[in-house]
């Protein structure tokens, strides 16, 4: 196991989502203040922070999914490949075939394993026959190392995994339709030590797809999984930056408090 | 002495067994409650159980069982030589039973009935200016019945009493000689509770046990009058009370299910669609008064609904619908009922299905969204599948309200039980026909009487069918959420 990989390796500095000057308010609660984040290509990018701090809240803002509650309003500016995704000519259902998500709590449908995979590509009309489908299906369940697992028992219903094999398949759901983001909300919180072992690394490898956002409360993970981090304290971005300065260096007293485990 | 008055003693037994339960209790340990096991009320509180509640069951079980035992030692007393022509014994019974009933309401005035039962004629008008009419004078083996059934019924019910003060004070003595310091009264008081909630539970399994005893023992009496595969097989129903008749159960069962149906083509997908609004797209403050307004609905009188379908839906099919194409011009039709009792059952469908598509987890929607797809792809293919045990349970019992709906029928449909498949015929179903084969002036023991249990039986196989169908359903798709 990667254990306390804090050298950073960035490989690529193309910015795949811009937030600029980003506020979310739930009703009169201003729970997301002036936010400003870079989000690279190709990269493995953390948001850390004490419970409550906005983090999944402003994860949730860059696929909006915030738009299914009614109280939520968002201002400032996010864009994806500069193209604003609060525009109004924007369908947030493309918007979410483009920028995936997988939950806290392994949500598979109750449908068998293999139309949870299908379920992407089937809405969006990205195969033309069965046997491209069988091929993603394939594809995305080997890349969510849960290909061996599973294979003999396709069409067995997906809720009757183990815990960890149904978060790998929630992953593989969400790679399906090939998004350029993969949202990741505290995807490890439900899940013991080894099924937690094996989503990092499969992160890892997604890392070469995927530009991927992950939420986490472990520090470790953080530390293991990403190459850049964020902090929030309170709705506010703290600091920003590499994945190795955050935590060994950091320039904010409150991140140098958090993570020494002070606050939060 | 009264049942009233012998509840009351028991009562007061119970709530002197709790007061000296206490005491007691707290007595043996000089006042110290630290010492005892259970809090000092709990030890009142099994002392007063253990004396009302075998004295209370005790009661009831006598209660129930006593008229059987009693009537059959009087009806052995009738004399068959003796019987009018055309008069069952049990019929003898039914005056035996008034003129003893009678007789004890005589007595209770505080007449004296000893020279009344001596002469027949006397005693006839006693009881006529008592409100008990007789048509005839009691013979002499009705007059000894009477009197076998009056003397055994009041050594009965002496003998309850005695039984019931026994067990009672047996009870609390038995209670008090169990309290000391470690006797483990909560426990003991939690089982009790156990046994009497089990005993709530029991008596709804007996009565639907009882309520299918009696139906299957009438209906055994009708088939031993009337051929079964006459009965299940022929078309025609054509009851003639002069005997002779032909009481095939097909057309009955044809217009039950064909009204049915139409109910549930109109309900399922009318009542499936307004949950679906309800649940998914309608703000809170719309769900907060559309919900009760349809619910409103399930509150109309069944009557009610008979008479639109009578005054305004019947009408309305026959004047623009069938009349005009050339289908009839009857305003009772198989339509009519079928329609209005559609809308009877949509709350049975939409409140039901509203409650259980609440019930998907929300991260299922979200997952849903989360990959791109529209609120109504993820309703059609994860909140619906999700949901599809629950709806499938909604939609059988609407279903088993329909099948087991009457008065909209009588109203709607009419009464002529035909096999057709012209749905602007008039028709009729099973229940109709039960309550028109029981409203007669016939007497009990024809097959034209009869025939309601047999006809009330077949439906009770129907509607449990349905039921058993649902729960196979239920249980095969139920999936397990946290």
């Amino acid at each position: 196991m990667k254990d306390q990989r804090l050298e950073t390796r960035v490989d690529t500095q193309t910015i795949k989502i811009e937030a600029r000057k980003a506020q979310v308010y739930y009703g009169t609660n201003h729970a997301i203040k002036d936010v400003d984040v870079d989000i690279m290509d190709k990269t493995v990018t953390a948001f850390i922070g004490p419970s409550g701090c906005g983090k999944s809240t402003f994860l949730r803002c860059l696929n909006r999914m915030n738009d299914t509650i009614p109280s939520c309003r968002v201002e400032g500016s996010i864009t994806l490949e500069g193209e604003s995704i609060y525009d109004p000519r924007v369908d947030p259902v493309q918007l979410r075939a483009r920028i995936g998500m997988v939950f806290q709590k392994p949500n598979p449908f109750p449908k068998s394993i293999y139309d949870n995979v299908a379920y992407g590509p089937k809405i969006h009309g990205l195969t033309r026959n069965k046997a491209e489908l069988d091929a993603i299906v394939e594809s995305c369940l080997r890349k969510a190392a849960l290909w061996n697992e599973v294979k003999d028992r396709l069409q067995a219903p997906g809720t009757g995994l183990s815990g960890g094999q149904q978060q790998r398949l929630c992953i593989a759901r969400a790679i399906a339709t090939s998004p350029e983001v993969l949202l990741m909300d505290e995807p490890c919180s439900a899940l013991d030590p080894i099924a937690t072992a094996q989503v990092e690394e499969l992160i890892d490898e997604l890392r070469s797809q995927f530009s991927v956002v992950i939420v986490t409360h472990s520090m470790q993970q953080a530390a293991r999984v990403s190459q850049r981090t964020a902090f929030f304290h309170l709705g506010n971005l703290v600091e920003f930056g590499e994945t190795g300065q955050i935590f060994t260096n950091p320039k904010d007293p409150r991140t140098e408090s958090y993570i020494s485990g002070r606050i939060g | 002495m009264s049942i009233g008055l012998l509840s009351l003693i028991i009562l007061g037994l119970a709530i002197a067994g709790y007061v000296i339960g206490r005491r007691k209790a707290v007595a043996q340990v000089e006042g110290d409650i630290r010492k005892l096991h259970s809090l000092p009320p709990f030890y009142g509180r099994i002392t007063a159980l253990l004396t009302a509640v075998p004295a209370f069951f005790l009661i009831a079980a006598w209660l129930l069982a006593q008229p059987l035992f009693l009537e059959n030692k009087a009806l052995s007393l009738i004399n068959p030589a003796e019987l009018p022509a055309g008069k069952s014994a049990e019929l003898v019974m039914a005056d035996v039973r008034r003129v003893a009933a009678g007789l004890n309401m005589l007595e209770a005035r505080g007449d004296d009935v000893g020279p009344l039962l001596a002469s027949p004629t006397a005693l006839k008008s006693a009881l006529n200016g008592a409100g008990v009419v007789l048509e005839t004078e009691p013979t002499p083996s009705t007059l000894a019945a009477t009197a076998a059934l009056r003397d055994a019924g009041a050594t009965s019910r002496l003998a309850m009493t005695g039984a019931a003060l026994l067990l009672a004070l047996a009870g609390l003595a038995f209670g008090l000689s169990r309290i000391n310091p470690e006797y483990r009264a909560r426990n003991a008081t939690e089982r009790f509770a156990m046994w009497l909630l089990m005993a709530s539970s029991l008596v709804a399994v007996l009565t639907t046990v009882g309520i299918v005893a009696s139906l299957l023992f009438e209906s055994i009496h009708f088939f031993r009058l009337y051929p079964a595969s006459e009965f299940f097989f022929s078309t025609v129903w054509k009851p003639q009370f002069g005997g002779g008749s032909s009481l095939g159960i097909l057309p009955l069962l044809w217009g039950t299910l064909y009204v049915s149906v139409i109910a549930l083509i109109v309900a399922v997908p009318i009542g499936l669609m307004s949950a679906i609004y309800l649940a998914e797209y309608a703000s809170r403050s719309t769900r907060a008064w559309v919900k009760p307004a349809i619910e409103i609905l399930a509150g109309i009188p069944t009557i009610v609904y008979g008479l639109f379908a009578l005054v305004t839906v019947g009408p309305l099919l026959r004047d623009y619908f069938a009349s005009p194409l050339g289908l009839g011009n009857s305003s009772s039709s198989v339509m009519t009922a079928g329609l209005v009792m559609g809308i009877m059952v949509i709350p049975f469908v939409s409140s039901l299905s509203d409650d259980i598509i609440n019930a998907v987890p929300q991260s299922l929607r979200d997952g849903s969204l989360g990959l791109g797809a529209t609120p109504s792809e993820t309703i059609k293919q994860v909140v619906i599948p999700a949901a599809l045990p629950g709806i499938v349970g909604a939609v059988l019992l609407a279903a088993s309200r329909a099948i087991g709906e009457t008065m909209i029928v009588v109203m709607g449909a009419g009464a002529a039980a035909k096999l057709s498949l012209d749905p602007f015929e008039a028709m009729t179903t099973v229940t109709v026909k039960i309550v028109s084969q029981l409203t007669g002036d016939t007497e009990f023991a024809s097959p034209e009487t009869l025939v309601a249990f047999a006809l009330g039986l077949t439906l009770f196989c129907l509607t449990l069918a349905l039921n058993i169908v649902a729960l196979v359903i239920v249980r095969k798709y139920r999936e397990q959420y946290e």
